[in-house]
């Protein structure tokens, strides 16, 4: 992500956690902040909480349209190290362009994306297709088709790995994963 | 301390301990060794496997997890300078470049060495630290309990890294999200939205997942695969002389690590940068860190290890947990039916003394593995991470579910995924968050503890001695680092300004 993505993420970041921390102020104040006693009541660590993250949210939104020099933790590290090791460190850990495979980052994007479909596509197929037939799918999805990995080592890596899961936790854990409306394993 | 001891071998030395024992630490080198799995996220993904076991073989083996990715953790920063535990990062510098001179094998065994002496310095020292400090626990009430956890929250998000604004947001985020469910000593339900499965709470594990495990195979695929760097094992052997000269460097490292374990948040990380800085300072071989020292790896690894043990001090003789990793072992705690804190000392000393005792055990077993082994462990790498992650993936959704049977733990640990997903991407802390979400329940029982006794006054703080220790502390550490800094910019800025009038 470049610096001026990662500042709009962070701006709208704070901005929902803002949001959250207000409603849960609100939230607390209905729950009942103070007994009649006097005493704490349950609404007052949601309202404190919430107050709190509403609070450092603003701070750091204001942090970062003052532009403040984020202070790092490799920062830290690379004055304890004591020279530019750490500095080097930090440039190669840090995206740079393709990966070994030759992926630009506009691809890896799509990736990502598509894992994140893949995955809730999975959850959602569980009431039709049951528990590991739904994983298997997943499992074949993210090698075969965002992978581009071929289709015979995908589908072995995938029968081992769904054995081994029913090995485990249908018949040692004895769960009971759900079997959907098939109703196969 | 002796009868305890006895106790912990003869529970530590059943064979079914043993045998979980050697799993943890052999699952625990594994995970470490893999880039994008580290021990919080091994600990978490495994939990539900261990809900059949006895909490103590549990416990056993978890803690194997722990430490293991420690020793595995190293074989990737030596070998492709690619750390598989943020404690290894340090180990990269001076680890690789000795891999590049054909001294793989030496770093891995300094390292293994020094993670072994490290580990048992660092035990002695927490078997003698600990059950005073939970003795002395004991006496503390619930003003003194919420001075503490105070205190705890300051020192994890004081230690995070970030600015402290951010720590402390996600401080708070935590100990919000922990209000959800039926509220603590009260009836009432809190952002349930009318959803039955909220009422219990946000569950711990399926949390610790979704942060952890997911969160870091969407980082990873974002991120892409790094060029691996092949290392050759041609010299295994280390010499009696380099031997000889890290001795002082696992020493060094042993102790700084321990000490900084201690403190809650700060870690194995910390004291890994913390113990190179300052070995690359005293050393007799300064010239040559950063370009392959022996000693380069020897300090941080002994630190690291001397820290994940010392991180148990906080979290078995208060219940406060030392980092990421202890802070879901103490969620594992209470999933076992278990109230981690001072009393497990008097309640439960089977399991703690077989618990610390394991630590030894499993110590014994990594050396013996990693000496000889380390060449084959390293073979896992060539697993690629395109059929990897979809496992882990399956794992940790499968895992989820089988904590309480139901889909929503697997829905929660999507939305936490991307929310640890989000966070990595903007850089901001886990731990506060993860240490709000585990003390919040905590907090909030001494919190309306306190009231009462105050009869709603919180005054009742600054009646208890221990507190206002424990609280000034805590202001200290929150401010320190801030002040510390606008010295320092202050001094720079002065002296850059007398350099330019010159």
């Amino acid at each position: 992500m470049n610096e001026s993505a990662q500042r709009r993420a962070g701006i709208a970041w704070d901005a929902v956690l803002g949001a959250i921390g207000l409603y849960a102020v609100v939230s607390g104040f209905g729950y009942q902040v103070l007994q009649e006693n006097g005493e704490i009541g349950p609404g007052f660590l949601p309202a404190v909480a919430g107050g709190l993250v509403a609070l450092f949210a603003a701070i750091d939104l204001v942090n970062k349209f003052r532009r403040t020099p984020q202070h790092d933790v490799f920062d830290d590290d690379a004055a304890l190290i004591g020279d530019t090791a750490a500095i080097t460190l930090r440039e190669e850990t840090e995206l740079v362009g393709v990966d070994i495979f030759g992926r630009s980052q506009k691809q890896r994007n799509r990736m990502l994306l598509a894992v994140l479909g893949i995955i809730i596509a999975t959850v959602a197929l569980v009431p039709l297709l049951g528990f590991l037939i739904s994983f298997g799918l997943m499992l074949l999805g993210c090698a075969v088709a965002v992978e581009r990995r071929k289709w015979l080592p995908s589908l072995i890596v995938t029968v081992v790995a769904l054995t081994a899961t029913y090995l485990i936790f249908v018949v040692l854990l004895r769960v009971p994963l759900p079997q959907g409306l098939l109703g196969l394993i | 301390m002796l009868d305890n001891l006895l106790l912990g071998f003869q529970t530590a030395l059943t064979l079914e301990n043993l045998f979980w024992c050697f799993i943890g630490v052999v699952l625990g080198t594994v995970i470490g060794l893999m880039p994008g799995l580290g021990s919080t996220t091994g600990v978490a993904i495994l939990i539900p496997l261990t809900l059949t076991l006895e909490p103590v073989t549990a416990l056993i083996m978890l803690a194997g997890i722990y430490y293991g990715a420690q020793y595995g953790g190293t074989i990737t920063s030596v070998l492709i300078s690619t750390p598989g535990e943020a404690a290894s990062v340090v180990t990269t510098l001076d680890g690789y470049q000795m891999a590049r001179k054909g001294r793989a094998g030496a770093a891995l065994a300094i390292s293994a060495i020094g993670s072994f002496i490290a580990a048992i310095i660092s035990l002695g020292l927490l078997m003698a630290l600990a059950p005073p400090l939970a003795k002395m626990a004991l006496n503390f009430g619930p003003v003194e309990n919420l001075a503490i956890m105070i205190l705890g929250l300051v020192i994890v998000v004081s230690f995070a890294g970030g600015s402290l604004a951010r720590g402390l947001m996600m401080a708070a985020m935590g100990l919000l999200i922990s209000t959800v469910g039926v509220a603590t000593g009260f009836s009432n339900a809190r952002f349930t939205f009318g959803n039955v499965d909220l009422l219990g709470g946000i569950p711990f594990v399926e949390v610790m997942i979704g942060l952890f495990a997911v969160g870091e195979v969407l980082h990873q695929v974002r991120v892409g695969a790094a060029a691996p760097i092949k290392a050759r094992f041609r010299d295994m052997v280390i010499t009696g002389k380099e031997l000889k000269n890290s001795m002082p460097a696992i020493l060094r490292g042993s102790g700084i690590g321990f000490v900084l374990g201690i403190l809650p948040g700060a870690g194995s990380t910390l004291a890994s940068f913390m113990s190179y800085g300052i070995e690359k300072r005293v050393s007799k071989n300064k010239a040559n860190f950063g370009k392959g020292a022996i000693e380069g790896v020897a300090s941080p690894e002994s630190a690291n290890n001397a820290a994940a043990n010392a991180n148990f001090v906080p979290t078995l003789a208060l219940g406060i947990p030392g980092g990421g990793t202890t802070a879901v072992l103490l969620g594992a705690f209470t999933i076992y039916g278990l109230q981690p804190g001072p009393l497990l000392f008097e309640t439960n000393p089977t399991l703690i003394w077989g618990l610390l005792v394991s630590f030894f055990i499993g110590n014994v077993m990594l050396l013996v593995l990693n000496l000889p082994l380390a060449p084959v462990f390293a073979q896992m790498l060539r697993l690629p991470y395109g059929y990897l992650y979809p496992i882990i993936l399956l794992t940790s959704l499968v895992g989820a579910y089988s904590v309480s049977n139901n889909m929503f733990s697997v829905v929660l640990v999507v939305i936490f995924g991307v929310i640890g997903f989000v966070m990595k991407e903007l850089d901001l802390p886990v731990a506060p968050l993860v240490l709000g979400i585990v003390l919040g329940p905590l907090f909030e029982k001494s919190l309306v503890q306190t009231s009462a006794l105050g009869e709603g006054s919180f005054l009742i703080l600054l009646q208890s001695p221990i507190a206002v220790v424990v609280l000034v502390l805590a202001v200290v550490l929150a401010a320190g680092p801030a002040v510390a800094r606008r010295i320092h910019e202050r001094r720079t800025s002065g002296a850059r300004s007398r350099q330019l009038t010159r």
